[in-house]
């Protein structure tokens, strides 16, 4: 009984400690933010104040870095969700080794560290071919690795596809087009949106390859990184919120589109 | 509409994987508007000719006509060939209409022809009131039916089906085979049927193909396959068979005297007789077996034997009798007409005339050293 209640008071003692170590810094982040003080600090405590957060909106680089950092997501989405798909219909139509051999070659940019693929991307594409560091080679970079998370998370749902149902569709006279269209397609969708979903979130939180291939321009991460170097204003901590904010109403929003689908 | 029902020639059809043939060297002539089963064991290669015929597999020789001209290399979404698959492969995301459908919109009917064929293929079917249902809302009969109506729906010259019933129950499976029956008879079409299941082939087809390790063992009529097998597999798959192995010993009349453990038998022959000191093997049909008790029967052929084992399943007793002479036969016979009371280690005479054997080949083996 008393050895119960010891253990039940552990394992809660436990989980209060795990959930302080995880949110406790969260929490001293968003609060600072808030916090009249010159200083990102939670105490001393000298008032609430949407100061930072005036400061961040009147801040017009970063407004400029808010709307790269959208276009250079939304240009990653464009280039990663058909490039993954494209390559998680190849390997799935090949057989053992070609297949093990191929996807080995395809995920491996996953594996890659972010630095060593924005200083080729760079190296490649700068030295060689003279385009410049800026938006588009920053969409080049990443879409290089994430293109085989949108590859990853389509293939998964294909192993799931009944092939049958191209043979039924294609012995029900459907052309190649129309059945890839009006078959696979349909069946594919949700890994499609999640892949969407997903290449937009890593495109936009990302600052390691991104540094390199960036250029003059600047995105979020980017700007974040050079204020935080340059000052110590609470108005990064304002900035912070808004990302956590952002990102949490973002996957609440997928998480409930996605039941709604089923 | 009735020149489009064409007939189908598989021929000389090998398909290999690797070293393994799946299909050696088959030629199959399916005539119009006919029911043909392709039966066999799980791995004979039933599919493989299916698949062939549909267009997925490229054969590794060999052609496949249609009315006489090659198809073998025109790809499946041309042969206009509709195909039923053993899961149904529906569209899941379509509703039953839609599905239906599929067929026409492929081939960009007008709107108003798509309706009607719609409504006339479901109607077909019987599954009218659940056209805007999706297939997962179905049981499996009906799904099978939506498989059915959507392979109809474009009027193909040829409906090939693979195990469509091998997913039901049994009780199902007996109705719809009555269906697909009336089915055939009502749309005409050739119908080009996959089982595993010899009372399928049997209860519905006109004609069945019997598969062995991917070689055509006999192409016949049911009637015929059953009481004329060729060779001890189609034997033994179409249902239970006794075989007497014995040595030919000289023929007269149309009736073989055969020399089986000490004993003489006969056995009905037509044309010529197997030459004398030849072996032969007998096969014999445990229903076609009278049993009595004690004088040996008045039939052509007696052998003596005590009941190992026996069982009684309502309309027949079933009986496993050692014989000195031919070894373990099963006899069945039918309840009401019994003139023995079974007991096991009675002894027993069983009888059988000289027409109710045939002589059937050995099956060469893959497997056995030449
Ligand atoms: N794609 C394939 N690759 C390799 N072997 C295959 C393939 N398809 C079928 N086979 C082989 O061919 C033989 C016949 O298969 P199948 O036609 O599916 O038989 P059935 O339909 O009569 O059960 C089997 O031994 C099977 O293992
Ligand atoms: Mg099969």
């Amino acid at each position: 009984m008393t050895a119960d209640r010891l253990a039940q008071v552990a394992i809660r003692g436990y989980l209060a400690l795990f959930f302080a170590y995880l949110f406790l810094p969260l929490g001293v982040l968003v609060g600072a933010a808030f916090n009249a003080s010159r200083y990102p600090t939670l105490v001393p405590w000298e008032g609430l104040t949407g100061q930072w957060f005036a400061d961040l909106l009147a801040d017009r680089l970063m407004g400029e870095a808010a709307w790269n950092s959208l276009v250079v997501g939304l240009g990653v989405v464009a280039v990663s969700v058909p490039v993954g798909t494209a390559g998680a219909l190849v390997l799935s139509s090949l057989h053992a080794r070609a297949r093990t051999l191929l996807y080995g070659f395809l995920v491996s940019p996953i594996l890659t560290p972010g630095v060593i693929i924005g200083i080729a991307t760079l190296i490649f594409w700068n030295r060689a071919f003279g385009v410049p560091g800026g938006l588009m080679l920053t969409v080049v970079a990443q879409s290089s690795f994430i293109a085989a998370y949108c590859m990853l998370l389509v293939l998964a749902r294909l192993e799931r596809f009944d092939r049958a149902q191209e043979e039924a569709a294609l012995s029900l006279g459907a052309s190649r087009l129309q059945v890839f269209r009006r078959i696979t397609l349909p069946f594919l969708a949700p890994a499609l949106y999640a892949g969407a979903f997903i290449a937009f979130l890593q495109s936009f939180e990302n600052f390691n390859t991104t540094l390199f291939v960036v250029g003059t321009d600047t995105t979020l991460p980017i700007r974040l990184a050079s204020m935080v170097r340059q000052t110590m204003s609470p108005s990064v901590n304002a900035l912070a919120v808004i990302l956590i904010a952002t990102t949490v109403a973002a996957a609440a929003a997928y998480e409930v589109l996605r039941r709604r689908g089923r | 509409m009735s020149e489009l029902r064409q007939s189908v020639v598989v021929q000389r059809m090998v398909k290999r994987y690797g070293r393994v043939a799946a299909v050696d060297d088959v030629t199959l002539e399916i005539e119009r508007g006919e029911f043909v089963t392709l039966l066999g064991p799980s791995g004979s290669g039933k599919t493989t000719i299916l698949m062939a015929i549909a267009g997925f597999v490229q054969p590794t020789s060999g052609d496949i006509l249609l009315d006489g001209r090659a198809i073998t290399r025109l790809p499946p979404e041309r042969r206009n060939f509709g195909m039923v698959f053993q899961g149904y492969a529906l569209f899941p995301h379509m509703t039953v209409f839609e599905n239906v459908a599929f067929a026409l919109r492929a081939r960009g009917r007008p709107g108003e022809e798509v309706q009607r064929k719609v409504v006339e293929a479901l109607d077909l079917v019987q599954l009218s009131p659940y056209a805007q249902r999706l297939p997962r809302q179905l049981s499996g009969g009906q799904q099978q039916r939506v498989a059915l109506a959507r392979a109809l729906v474009f009027t193909p010259h040829l409906l090939l089906l693979d195990e469509p019933l091998s997913a039901l129950d049994k009780k199902l499976r007996a109705d719809l085979q009555l269906e697909l029956k009336a089915l055939h008879e009502r749309v005409g079409l050739t119908f080009l049927y996959v089982t595993h299941d010899q009372d399928e082939a049997l209860s519905m087809s006109d004609r069945v193909a019997i598969l062995r390790e991917g070689k055509l063992v006999q192409f016949g009529r049911p009637r015929e396959l059953y009481e004329r097998p060729a060779t001890r597999f189609v034997a033994d798959f179409l249902g239970k068979s006794n075989f007497i192995a014995g040595t030919a010993q000289g023929g007269d009349g149309g009736t073989l005297a055969y020399s089986a453990g000490g004993l003489t038998l006969r056995q009905a022959v037509a044309g010529a007789p197997p030459a004398p000191g030849a072996p032969i093997l007998v096969a014999l049909r445990p229903e076609k077996i009278a049993v009595v008790a004690d004088t040996p029967p008045d039939t052509a052929n007696a052998v003596a034997g005590r009941i190992a084992q026996w069982s009684y399943s309502g309309t027949h007793f079933q009986l496993l009798v050692d014989t000195p002479a031919v070894g373990r036969m099963i006899a069945t016979v039918p309840a009401w007409r019994c003139r023995i009371e079974p007991a096991t280690g009675a002894t027993v005479h069983l009888g059988w005339d000289p027409d109710a054997t045939v002589i059937v080949a050995e099956d060469a083996s893959a497997d056995s050293p030449h």
